[in-house]
């Protein structure tokens, strides 16, 4: 029982219950907004009758040539509705737009170190660790870049992990 | 930054980039020196002088930067044709103009630019962007369509559609407007074909407003429908325009084959159904506030009960063979048949047996999952009150037998206690029955802890919704009994789950509550911080906190709630426009209208608004003591006259209310409605219902309270100024502007109308009330009001001297006196010891201490000041000295009843501190720790206390163990009487710098 719909401002203000969660980061209005006005297809919500929010996703898509890619920036879903799989439903439909809308040969995203539940999580959604980038998260946590290949990197190149980890100023994009 | 053939703003770029250089690593120092001497190469070049207005107002000196920038506009807008004149130059100096607040200025350069280079495609982006900074949706449209015709480009054509839009959505422009935009598109169209799915929605969207649905569907069938490549996103569009068409029977069918792909898809669902009974009313666009639900209620079907049955069972047929076809997590289609039941219910040909069959089919399958109740509680509520009951029955029944393994017994288990909280029927248990369900929910979590002992501690554990549920149990039980015992008990319960995961905000929240509720706002305020609310959650969630703020003295937090507050709504106004144009600029078109309404929204919020006219009242507290500073600070505030405006303007906006109340305990649905400062409402009590009658009520209320503020900052002007001419009227001959006194008096005027009285009415029941003849049957925070009323009344009539002329007798002066007093004493004898008396009326206490009692104050040290100006001026004599002599002798006993009542107030609150802390402390924690034998509170907080002893490591792991032993409940009985007493300790603050001041005035006299 969710409707899947894109994300509007109005969400803004319906989403406080899932953003209070701790590992929900409630991100500054220009933020969000550059997404809404960017990357509208990347950015949906889940709501359950009732008018609730459920949770949500926001990403975009960036690159050039082969590493033209789809990207999570955050996923996330509320304590009540959690168990559910919500959090899988969203990152396909992010996939699917990403392989069959804008032809993109992978999608990635980036993860805590020790945010074991979560890579966990990606992990069984077919994600891998492509690198280790160190000290990501505030200049203290190393980050993982995770990623799944898409439909166009036939020959899964995208997802090979690279042997060494990197600092924050090697990554390509912010 | 730099052009093609290495100028920047027709200066060679390697001499400017050196400055950018600067600029970027913030030398500005630097930067300036290099820009002069650029600016000696090139004196008359307006991007030089565009790049040193940029630096001077990074470093702050704003007015130096408007000079250089308007220097520069002047060069750029005369016909010299020598003048460089590039988008880097113009979008240089916008910025600068931007932050200095004329926008204008750099739109009228752009304008300039624009005539001088017509055609010029960059400029005239440059244009349009800056009539979406001014909102000008008129004038967008007009440099679109230049645009449009000067490129030919598909997203100009768009950017003037939309721009004609926003006429309509938010401007003046009438809907024959759409017909304007729709011709554009067509003619476009006809031409040249349409080539982004964006601007397919927009078109779409155009004949929609139009209620044009079969054109929009010719659309979407035709050639232009292949841009929309989400295959379900346009069958759900094709289903709607069918329906608002009117063909149902053809829409039920597109629904059916979205369903098909999206089983799950709740409104697609409720479309398919709504088609078949061919209602639209799920239909209508929905941007409402946050807290409108969908609701259907097939009150208005036109329907035969035949045609009825058998759609009904066409949609049974399709839903079951839906679930034969999907997996068994998703919920959609098992709730589906729930909804179908219950519309045949409410069209009367139901059978609620088949509901409550349904119901607990749906148990059984999904009764684990944290959000069973909030799924079923619809359907409840068309169920009876035995078929509830029954329910609840068999659910129990069920839970009982069945056996699966514990994670999800402990779902099932918690659903039923919310089933049962949520039927109604805990208002109705005997206490003792319902003490015991707190002890065993609060048992239950903790014998599951186990079950969460290889979770990360960052992961929500098993069971965690249990102890909020045990707290609102316990917190009823105290509402019902008035046994304090059960209050702590529901503090100690939410600390102790906090102890075990510091994380989980719905404590947070509830202590906030609490602790705000018994006096330890320092405390709630702690809670509240670490909820870390911040951006957009600053408008859904501050509520929480800052009604009590605002009636505390905690006036460095609300300085900061308010700062940080009002910072992040106007640092959104001012970027909002620039992230409207960057939707534009990526041809998402019907995000740029939506940025455009959203902004309006946040800037109609009714507590922005209360926001804005609290900061400054604030001020004006803060500074009462001192009519100097209060007299600057009222300068700065342009003497009140902006907020009177905001106070005139308020009836006709209309405000929006953005505020997230879901989270909200049950015993304070609103921030102004508190259940537990009142009596038992008993088994009739039915928040669910009520809700939407609170909400409306708290918004009316909203309304007039702004309304209400915002007039103080001018009638407390007025009123000084009354003050002061009433003494040196005559004295010292300066003639009295005669609009000054007329303006307080019609300001009093409306403010007893907002009070629902005229004004000669409310003069009587103020006399009336003061002789104890009348009392005032209003809530105590109405109080305030009517004690403002009073001493502005005064001030007023200090120098119109309308009361109290011919023999009536009756002084304002004394009425103050006697008002002020009289509520300042019946508080203080009602009050009782902080530690032992939750809800008491000590935030109206202080209201009345720092608002009307300190107006009245400024308004005395008005009439001091004025009537010894300097020691150096000599005195007048005659009837001018006889006249100022009574009203000394009025100063000098308000000032002395003044002190007196804030003497009363500072020895109750040095009483309420001098009592040990371990003496409260004590009377707060024996509460809890009552002998086991006896009934009441105690038994909850037992199994909270012997949980450390009891559990091993082996069962709950070295983290859960360690968090368990950590927890020390004596340490939160002992902060909750720390927080009081700090509150007490500011307020004491306040009340003994005022007696200071009235000192001073006496001395004066």
């Amino acid at each position: 029982m969710t409707t899947i719909r894109r994300f509007c401002c109005n969400d803004l203000l319906r989403f406080a219950s899932v953003n209070l969660d701790h590992l929900t980061e409630t991100f500054n209005m220009s933020f969000y907004m550059t997404y809404l006005a960017r990357w509208p297809d990347y950015f949906h919500v889940a709501d359950a009758p009732g008018n609730r929010v459920m949770g949500y996703i926001m990403g975009k898509v960036e690159g050039q040539g082969e590493s033209w890619h789809g990207h999570v920036t955050a996923v996330t879903v509320d304590p009540e509705y959690r168990r559910q799989q919500l959090a899988k439903k969203l990152m396909n439909l992010l996939e699917d737009i990403s392989d069959k809308i804008d032809k993109a040969y992978f999608v990635d995203l980036f993860v805590r170190a020790s945010n074991t539940p979560a890579i966990k999580m990606y992990e069984k959604l077919d994600y891998v660790v492509y690198r280790r980038v160190l000290r990501y998260y505030s200049g203290e946590e190393d980050g993982l870049d995770m990623r799944k290949a898409l439909s166009r990197d036939v020959e899964k190149k995208s997802i090979i992990p690279l042997k060494r980890p990197i600092t924050p100023d090697e990554l390509e994009y912010d | 930054m730099a052009s093609k053939f290495g100028l920047a703003g027709g200066i060679p770029e390697r001499r400017v980039r050196p400055i950018w250089d600067a600029v970027d690593s913030r030398q500005f120092k630097n930067a300036l020196k290099l820009s002069t001497a650029l600016l000696s190469k090139y004196p008359s070049s307006p991007y030089a002088l565009a790049l040193k207005a940029l630096i001077l107002e990074r470093m702050g000196k704003n007015d130096e930067a408007l000079g250089v920038c308007l220097n520069a506009k002047e060069i750029l807008c005369t016909n010299d044709s020598n003048v460089f004149v590039d988008d880097l130059t113009l979008s240089t100096l916008q910025i600068v103009f931007q932050r200095l607040d004329h926008l204008d200025m750099a739109t009228s350069c752009y304008e300039h630019a624009c005539t001088k280079c017509p055609n010029n495609l960059e400029l005239m982006m440059g244009l349009f962007n800056c009539y979406v900074r001014e909102y000008s949706f008129v004038k967008q449209q007009q440099i679109a369509i230049k645009m449009y015709k000067t490129a030919g480009e598909e997203r100009f054509l768009l950017w003037a559609v939309c721009s004609i839009q926003l006429q309509v959505c938010c401007g003046n422009g009438g809907e024959k407007l759409f017909q304007l935009a729709e011709g554009l598109l067509k003619k476009h169209i006809a031409s040249h074909g349409l080539h982004e799915p964006e601007a397919l929605s927009v078109y779409i969207s155009l004949l929609e407003e139009q209620n044009k649905y079969n054109d929009a569907l010719e659309i979407l069938s035709g050639n232009l429908g292949s841009l929309m490549m989400i295959e379900g996103d346009k069958l759900r569009l094709k289903g709607r325009l069918l329906a608002r068409e009117g063909d149902f029977a053809t829409a039920a069918d597109v629904f059916q084959s979205v369903l098909e792909l999206c089983p799950d898809d709740w409104e697609c669902f409720l479309q398919y159904i709504g088609s078949l009974l061919e209602d639209d009313s799920i239909l209508v666009k929905d941007n409402g506030p946050v807290h409108t639900t969908k609701s259907i209620d097939c009150k208005n079907l036109h329907m035969s009960g035949e045609l009825f049955d058998s759609r009904m069972s066409r949609a049974v047929n399709f839903i079951q063979k839906l679930m034969e076809a999907c997996s068994n997590s998703e919920r959609g289609p098992y709730l589906a048949l729930l909804e179908i039941e219950r519309r045949k219910l409410l069209f009367q040909k139901g059978d609620s047996d088949k509901l409550l069959q349904g119901l607990i089919q749906y148990f059984i399958r999904f009764g684990h999952l944290a959000c069973f109740a909030s799924d079923v509680e619809e359907f409840l509520q068309v169920l009876d009150s035995n078929k509830k009951s029954e329910f609840l029955r068999k659910l129990v029944k069920e839970n009982e037998t069945t056996t699966i393994v514990p994670a999800k017994a402990l779902g099932q288990s918690i659903t039923v206690f919310k089933v049962q909280n949520l039927i109604g029927n805990l208002i109705s248990l005997p206490v003792d029955e319902l003490e015991n369900m707190a002890v065993q929910m609060t048992q239950m979590f903790y014998n599951n802890l186990p079950l969460s002992k290889d979770l990360d501690a960052q992961e929500s554990m098993y069971g965690e919704e249990l102890l909020p549920m045990a707290c609102n149990i316990l917190v009823q039980l105290f509402w019902r009994t008035r046994d304090l015992g059960y209050l702590v008990e529901a503090i100690m319960v939410l600390e102790f789950g906090l102890a075990i995961r510091r994380y989980v905000f719905q404590y947070k929240i509830l202590l906030v509550h609490l602790y705000s509720y018994w006096n330890s706002l320092p405390l709630a305020y702690e809670r509240y911080k670490s909820l870390d609310v911040k951006n957009i959650l600053l408008e859904t969630v501050s509520h929480h906190i800052l009604p009590q703020m605002l009636a505390s003295p905690l006036w460095p937090d609300l300085n900061i709630l308010l700062s940080d507050y009002l910072r992040f709504m106007d640092d959104h106004f001012r970027e909002s426009a620039d992230l409207t144009f960057l939707a534009y600029r990526h041809r998402n078109y019907s995000k740029a209208i939506e940025f455009v309404q959203f902004k309006e929204r946040l800037q109609r919020s009714s507590q922005y608004l209360m926001a804005k006219i609290e900061l400054p009242i604030l001020q004006i507290k803060q500074n009462s003591n001192n009519i100097d500073e209060e007299e600057s600070t009222l300068e700065s505030l342009r003497y009140g006259t902006h907020f009177i405006d905001l106070s005139n303007e308020i009836g006709s906006k209309s405000l929006t209310f953005n505020e997230d109340f879901n989270l909200r305990p049950w015993w304070t649905p609103t921030y102004d409605k508190n259940y537990l400062l009142g009596p038992f409402g008993g088994p009739s009590y039915c928040p669910r219902e009520n809700m939407h009658n609170l909400i409306k009520q708290t918004e009316v209320d909203a309304v007039k309270k702004i309304e209400k503020r915002s007039l103080l900052p001018r009638m407390i002007y007025l009123s000084i100024y009354s003050a002061s001419v009433s003494v040196n009227i005559e004295a010292n001959g300066s003639a009295v502007d005669p609009k000054l006194p007329l303006e307080l008096k019609i300001l009093l005027e409306r403010y007893a109308r907002i009070l629902d009285f005229p004004f000669r009415d409310a003069v009587e029941l103020v006399f009336g009330v003061s002789s104890g003849q009348k009392s005032l049957e209003v809530p105590s925070m109405d109080i305030i009001d009517w004690t403002n009323f009073v001493v502005f009344l005064n001030a007023w009539n200090l120098n119109s001297h309308e009361i109290g002329r011919g023999d009536s007798g009756r002084s304002t002066w004394n009425l103050a006196n006697t008002f002020l007093r009289k509520y300042v004493e019946e508080m203080i004898k009602s009050a009782g010891p902080v530690v032992s008396s939750p809800g008491n009326d000590l935030s109206f206490l202080v209201q009345l201490v720092t608002e009307p009692l300190a107006w009245h104050a400024l308004i005395l040290q008005s009439c001091v000041r004025s009537l010894h100006p300097s020691a150096k001026k000599k005195k007048k004599g005659g009837s001018v000295e006889q006249s100022n002599s009574q009203l000394l002798n009025e100063i000098q006993i308000s000032i002395q009843s003044l002190r007196d009542m804030i003497e009363v107030v500072t020895k109750w609150l040095k009483d309420q501190l001098q009592k040990p802390h371990d003496e409260k402390f004590e009377t707060l924690y024996s509460l809890v720790q009552r002998d086991n034998t006896c009934d009441g509170p105690g038994k909850v907080f037992k199994i909270l206390r012997s949980s450390t002893s009891a559990m091993k490591d082996a069962e709950v792991g070295d983290r859960i163990l360690e968090a368990l032993h950590s927890w020390d409940p004596a340490d939160v009985a002992r902060k909750i009487v720390v927080g009081q007493d700090a509150l007490l300790l500011e307020f004491l603050k306040i009340c003994e710098s005022t007696i200071k001041s009235l000192q001073a005035l006496r001395i004066q006299l």
